[in-house]
């Protein structure tokens, strides 16, 4: 069998930067999913002058950015920010200690 | 009588003369709702305390309809079907559904999807899988798969979507209904949960080309809230709907649609693209000539690794703010990283956890230009192909998939090689933000199957006309699930 490029350990080590854990089968999955993505990237490589392609980064290429007026507006109410927290105290969320 | 499987023109005018009110409707809309969850489980929540407006000369007015999960609705349960955000309420409404409630629509209902809608298969919701209303045992495909299964099942005439593979185009294939999104940035997208934010499109499902232009026009329009929406005010789809395309000039692409590229096709396969090639035969009828176009192989073959790169990228970005500290449900632990990574690991299904490592790889340093570059250059080189048929032709037209729905048993949402070209090729449309819209095209092994009719950037109008004239000449319009398939 052919030598994998990609190890369980990258994978691991990739969902751990994310603050992510996988479990054995979930590595396996990203695994298995990793080497099909590489082999049509292989393909990709082969295109004549593929470097010399400008990104496309959006759909529409002809768009024109507008910047709008610099306007006050209302920002949204401390009550709302809050509403979906789960811990708070008074207008602060709370948040474990990271300074020691 | 029942209002619920009618086209919006008819229910409006029925509300007009005063032979059903919007409350009406609305009881209709919500009975039917709570069989249709019995059955396909469809709702992440249905709103039963949904209230009547007035009947205006506005065809949407007192007319209810369904909004996919990930639109943010003020006050209203908005779960994107995921684990991590579910007890979560925004404080504001999506701009596409406050246009809408500014018509007089009435939400009934906040539809199922696969988590984020990072799915294909309807079946990754954190409250179950949607089956299909035409076979149970069957998926709707997705991601808008609840509000697929609903507006097919005649729970309302419409329901909202997003689409940034082909999440609108192919549940509306797999369930027999419409689905249509539009030149992107037409529909704000202020307000949806982002997935990949160069390919997320907002589109509706609907039973006709009628419904789904109608509604359109009630989403759209240019919002200070999203920088990449533009001014379409001059653009009225419904009004500008004629059947007549005489003359117009379509193609298909050989190394999708023809069966000599699948040699070893099963019976279904040619069956559903022997279906396709009778429909192109009616453009004949409506003096449309039809022409089929080779696309370069090595591209099409790239295309669903170019899709899977661009927007595992682009999501695990916008995952960033999903944290479980100052919304979704907080996970115990003594510090904030464990507390992040307890909320992400118990939060996410296992797979888009697979695209965000994805995401996470083809962005180092080290991988980027090989991986994310590379796919951002080969989503060009396809956009300019297609721009380049849209010189010479009005609108591509391609089979949706590779036949009718898939059975659960054969869920898999991973990349395939066999017809894999056939499965993602609508994913052009999001690269280019192209028009693109799926129409029922009949049955195959008795289930619908879907025809799609894709345009060139603002091309909406053309796009929509082509699709209204084919609808005419097949007997699908407004089809609703007929409970003997």
């Amino acid at each position: 069998m052919e030598e994998r490029k990609f190890t369980s350990e990258m994978v691991d080590d990739y969902a751990d930067k994310l603050l992510i854990g996988l479990t054995r089968e979930e590595n396996q999955m990203v695994l298995d999913e990793f080497d099909v993505i590489d082999a049509q990237i292989d393909i990709i490589n082969e295109i004549p002058n593929i470097a010399d392609v400008p990104p496309m980064t959006h759909c529409l290429d002809d768009f024109t950015y507008e910047l709008r007026e610099d306007e006050e507006e209302e920002s949204i109410s401390i009550d709302d920010a809050l509403a979906n927290c789960d811990d708070y105290a008074g207008d602060e969320i709370k948040v474990p200690k990271v300074v020691g | 009588m029942t209002y619920m499987d009618k086209g919006l023109v008819e229910i409006h005018e029925a509300l007009k003369s005063g032979k059903v009110t919007s409350q009406e409707l609305i009881s209709e809309s919500l009975k039917k709702s709570k069989e249709v969850q019995e059955k396909c489980n469809a709702f992440v929540t249905i709103l039963e305390d949904a209230k009547e407006t007035p009947v205006t000369e506005d065809i949407l007015s007192g007319i209810p309809y369904g909004i996919k999960d990930n639109y943010s609705t003020k006050g209203i349960l908005s779960t994107g079907s995921s684990n991590t955000l579910k007890d979560y309420v925004p404080f504001f409404t999506a701009t596409a559904i406050s246009n809408l409630e500014s018509h007089g629509a009435v939400a009934v209902n906040k539809t199922v999807m696969d988590e984020f809608g990072m799915g294909g298969t309807g079946t990754t919701g954190h409250t179950g899988i949607v089956k299909n209303p035409w076979d149970q045992t069957r998926m709707c495909a997705g991601s808008s798969a609840g509000s697929a299964a609903a507006v097919a099942a005649g729970v309302y005439p419409y329901a909202t979507g997003s689409d940034t593979g082909d999440s609108i185009r192919k549940p509306a294939a797999y369930c027999g209904i419409v689905g249509y999104k539009p030149t992107y940035g037409m529909i704000s997208r202020y307000g949806l949960f982002p997935f990949a934010s160069s390919l997320d499109h907002c589109g509706v499902l609907a039973r006709s080309v009628e419904d789904a232009a109608i509604v359109v026009d009630g989403m759209k329009g240019i919002d200070k809230n999203d920088m990449t929406s533009w001014d379409s005010s001059n653009m009225h789809l419904y009004d500008s709907l004629t059947k007549d395309i005489k003359g117009k000039k379509v193609c298909t692409i050989k190394e999708i649609a023809d069966i000599s590229m699948y040699p070893n096709a099963s019976s279904e396969l040619k069956e559903h693209l022997e279906n396709f090639h009778n429909t192109l035969k009616h453009f004949q009828d409506l003096g449309v000539e039809v022409e089929e176009v080779s696309v370069d192989q090595t591209l099409l073959n790239a295309l669903a690794s170019v899709y899977v790169v661009i927007s595992c990228a682009e999501a695990t970005s916008n995952m960033s703010n999903l944290t479980g500290i100052i919304f979704g449900p907080r996970s115990d632990a003594d510090n904030y990283i464990d507390m992040m990574k307890n909320y992400r690991t118990t939060g996410f299904s296992p797979l888009i956890k697979r695209r965000f490592v994805i995401g996470s790889y083809v962005l180092q340093a080290q991988n980027k230009d090989r991986y994310f570059h590379n796919a951002q250059r080969v989503r060009r080189l396809l956009v300019d192909r297609w721009k380049e048929i849209f010189k010479n032709y009005d609108a591509v037209i391609l089979p949706v998939g590779s036949g009718p729905a898939k059975k659960f048993d054969e869920d898999k949402d991973m990349l395939d090689h066999n017809t894999q070209v056939l499965e993602e090729h609508l994913q052009v449309g999001n690269f280019g933000g192209f028009p693109s819209i799926t129409i029922p095209d009949g049955f195959v092994s008795g289930l619908p199957v879907g025809i799609n009719i894709t345009g060139n950037c603002y091309d909406d109008i053309n796009v929509l006309n082509i699709a209204y004239a084919l609808e005419s000449t097949m007997p699908y319009k407004n089809q609703i699930v007929k409970e003997e398939h």
